[in-house]
């Protein structure tokens, strides 16, 4: 026989979910009726909580006012050995000390103005008050409506995470710079999600992407003097952060390329000559390793000028232009990989030579794709001065390339009539 | 993301904060009826889930029924220790169901004692009820969330209606 307990719970259940009435219920159960009935009818008066809800107000100062707190005390361990243990495991730097204790009461005492937030701003990756920091970037972000503004906003957090990585390494703390790169891997990510996520679809768009697709390009600068302050152990999380950064910049390209051809064709012929600025340093200071990384990006920057040109001609763009900047960027990367090759040791030379060849190849592509369009040099082509430096140029490259170019190398065979350099080399 | 909290991540546990803060709050506005109040406990909830993450067992219940065990405890102790403190001080029941503005008010007037005698009942039981019928939990679902076997869960219900139910007529006797 069934528990009166249970009858009772099976008739609320019934109930609730509508497969029974109270009166079925009562005739089901005829001799506990008289217990059951105000019982059941008690229980189903009692209604569900309204759908209250908290201001957002309250709920990001809350988020904000977490964050401190849960930086200030950190997760309560059960067995207070693991604790110890983990305390036992922090860095040299971040053991207590007298300086640390005499820090953590200026932050007190500036908590206690009011002030964590503000002096949060300035802390860094590994620091007591950096999860308020994020806590407060978070916090800002919720509070924008607009894609646009909020990719803006992620771009400049990736900004800041870059600065961060820079203050580390010079205060040799590079133990805390995967943290950094997570972040700012997280930040840049956000940003091209928000604008890949908008498509063409705005003019907004162009002007977002443009400044992501730049500051990549700014930020892989910026990496590599820190991937060369920090030691060899962290060079690894500084190497993954440079790629992020190639990745996103390729990405941004790949979407400006749809609404500004023009911008991200200059974009991409300013960032490839940035590269060779590195390998040309690299070749200087004798870093065989570091001269073939910049060259490796250098050769993905130049082909995706002719990648460009592609996605642009698919969007139904007017490419004359783009295709002149493809003329003018491969001379720049001709110049530059002349220079780079004079300075490097020999044991690199055999790499540049393959660069020069198809620096070489990409641009007589691009010169004869304008010839039949009958669009001709541009003007800044075909003054004395810049004819004089191409032949100079011609000179120079034909020696390097000498008659030991690598089989591998594609030579241009002209263009095909009707076809743009956007088709050539596909 | 429960993983990643159960690991010290605070941005994950932001996460969690953002997907949770609402029910949290809207269960603890319930018992305490005060806007005020009720932010403050919410507040409290997260906090004390974070310094007990690690304590966490993500087999035993759902993220958010531990959280709904950390925000009664916090109401009990609320009440603990401000006995003097009015319950429903500021009323905002809302009556979805009547159309008429008399039937209306009386039947929120009817919602506020009843909860006020809810209110009354010892710790599980008024875990139990509030679980059950606010919250709308299943028996399953109450029974690990409090350690339980449902069977026992059955009987504190039993138990807390019979004491609810002498609440309600001293409540109206008094009338």
């Amino acid at each position: 026989m069934k528990r009166f307990e249970d009858i009772l719970a099976q008739c609320i259940d019934d109930v609730k979910a509508g497969r029974a009435s109270i009166e079925d219920c009562l005739e089901r159960h005829p001799s506990v009726r008289e217990r059951l009935e105000p019982l059941l009818r008690l229980a189903l008066e009692i209604r569900r909580a309204p759908d209250v809800k908290p201001s957002p107000g309250f709920k990001v100062r809350a988020r904000v006012r977490l964050m401190e707190q849960i930086h200030d005390r950190g997760a309560v361990t059960r067995w207070p050995w693991l604790r110890y243990h983990k305390q036992r495991q922090l860095s040299p730097q971040r053991r207590f000390s007298m300086v640390h204790i005499i820090v953590a009461i200026a932050l007190a005492l500036s908590a206690l103005a009011g002030g964590t937030a503000y002096v949060a701003q300035a802390s860094l990756p590994g620091d007591a008050l950096y999860s308020v920091k994020l806590g407060t970037e978070q916090a800002g972000m919720m509070l924008l409506g607009d894609d646009f503004a909020r990719a803006e906003r992620a771009l400049d957090l990736a900004q800041r995470r870059i600065r961060e990585m820079t203050a580390l390494a010079e205060r040799a703390r590079s133990q805390d710079l995967g943290l950094a790169v997570e972040k700012y891997e997280y930040a840049l990510e956000m940003a091209l999600a928000r604008i890949e996520a908008a498509g063409d679809a705005a003019a907004a768009a162009g002007n977002v992407t443009e400044l992501v697709a730049e500051a990549t390009a700014w930020h892989l600068s910026v990496l590599d003097r820190v991937y060369d302050m920090v030691p060899a152990e962290a060079k690894e999380v500084i190497a993954h952060a440079r790629n992020v950064s190639a990745t996103g910049h390729f990405r941004a390209l790949e979407a400006l390329a749809r609404v500004k051809p023009v911008g991200a064709m200059g974009i991409n012929t300013a960032a490839a000559k940035g590269r060779l600025t590195r390998a040309g340093e690299m070749a200087a200071r004798g870093d065989v390793d570091e001269l073939e990384n910049a060259l490796q990006q250098f050769e993905a920057m130049a082909a995706f000028g002719e990648e460009i040109c592609r996605i642009a001609q698919q969007a139904g763009r007017d490419i004359t232009r783009v295709e002149e900047l493809v003329a003018e960027g491969t001379f720049i990367h001709l110049q530059e990989l002349v220079d780079v090759w004079e300075r490097a040791p020999g044991q690199a030379q055999a790499a540049i030579r393959t660069r020069v060849a198809n620096a070489m190849a990409r641009h007589e592509r691009a010169v004869q794709a304008l010839e039949q369009r009958g669009a001709g040099l541009p003007a800044s082509e075909a003054t004395p001065e810049r004819i004089r430096e191409q032949e100079r140029i011609r000179e120079r490259v034909e020696q390097i390339l000498d008659d030991s170019v690598p089989p591998a190398l594609n030579l241009p065979g002209g263009v095909p009539a009707g076809r743009s350099c956007c088709g050539c080399g596909r | 993301m429960v993983q990643r909290a159960i690991g010290h991540d605070a941005d994950a546990f932001g996460k969690l904060y953002d997907m949770h803060v609402d029910r949290v709050y809207r269960h603890i506005y319930y018992r305490v009826g005060s806007e005020a109040d009720a932010e403050d406990l919410t507040q409290q909830v997260f906090l004390k889930a974070w310094q007990a993450i690690g304590r966490y067992k993500r087999a035993a219940s759902p993220f958010v029924a531990w959280l709904m065990t950390i925000s009664h405890n916090l109401v009990v102790d609320f009440y603990r220790t401000s006995k003097e403190r009015a319950y429903l001080e500021a009323e905002v029941l809302a009556d979805d169901g009547a159309s008429n503005p008399e039937k209306a008010a009386e039947a929120s007037l009817d919602q506020q004692r009843l909860r006020r005698d809810i209110l009354q009942l010892r710790g599980d039981e008024q875990q139990v009820v509030m679980l059950r019928f606010v919250e709308g939990l299943e028996f399953a679902e109450i029974a690990s969330l409090l350690k339980k076997k449902e069977g026992n869960v059955r009987v504190i219900l039993h138990r807390a209606l019979v004491k609810l139910r002498k609440i309600v007529e001293k409540d109206v006797d008094k009338r």
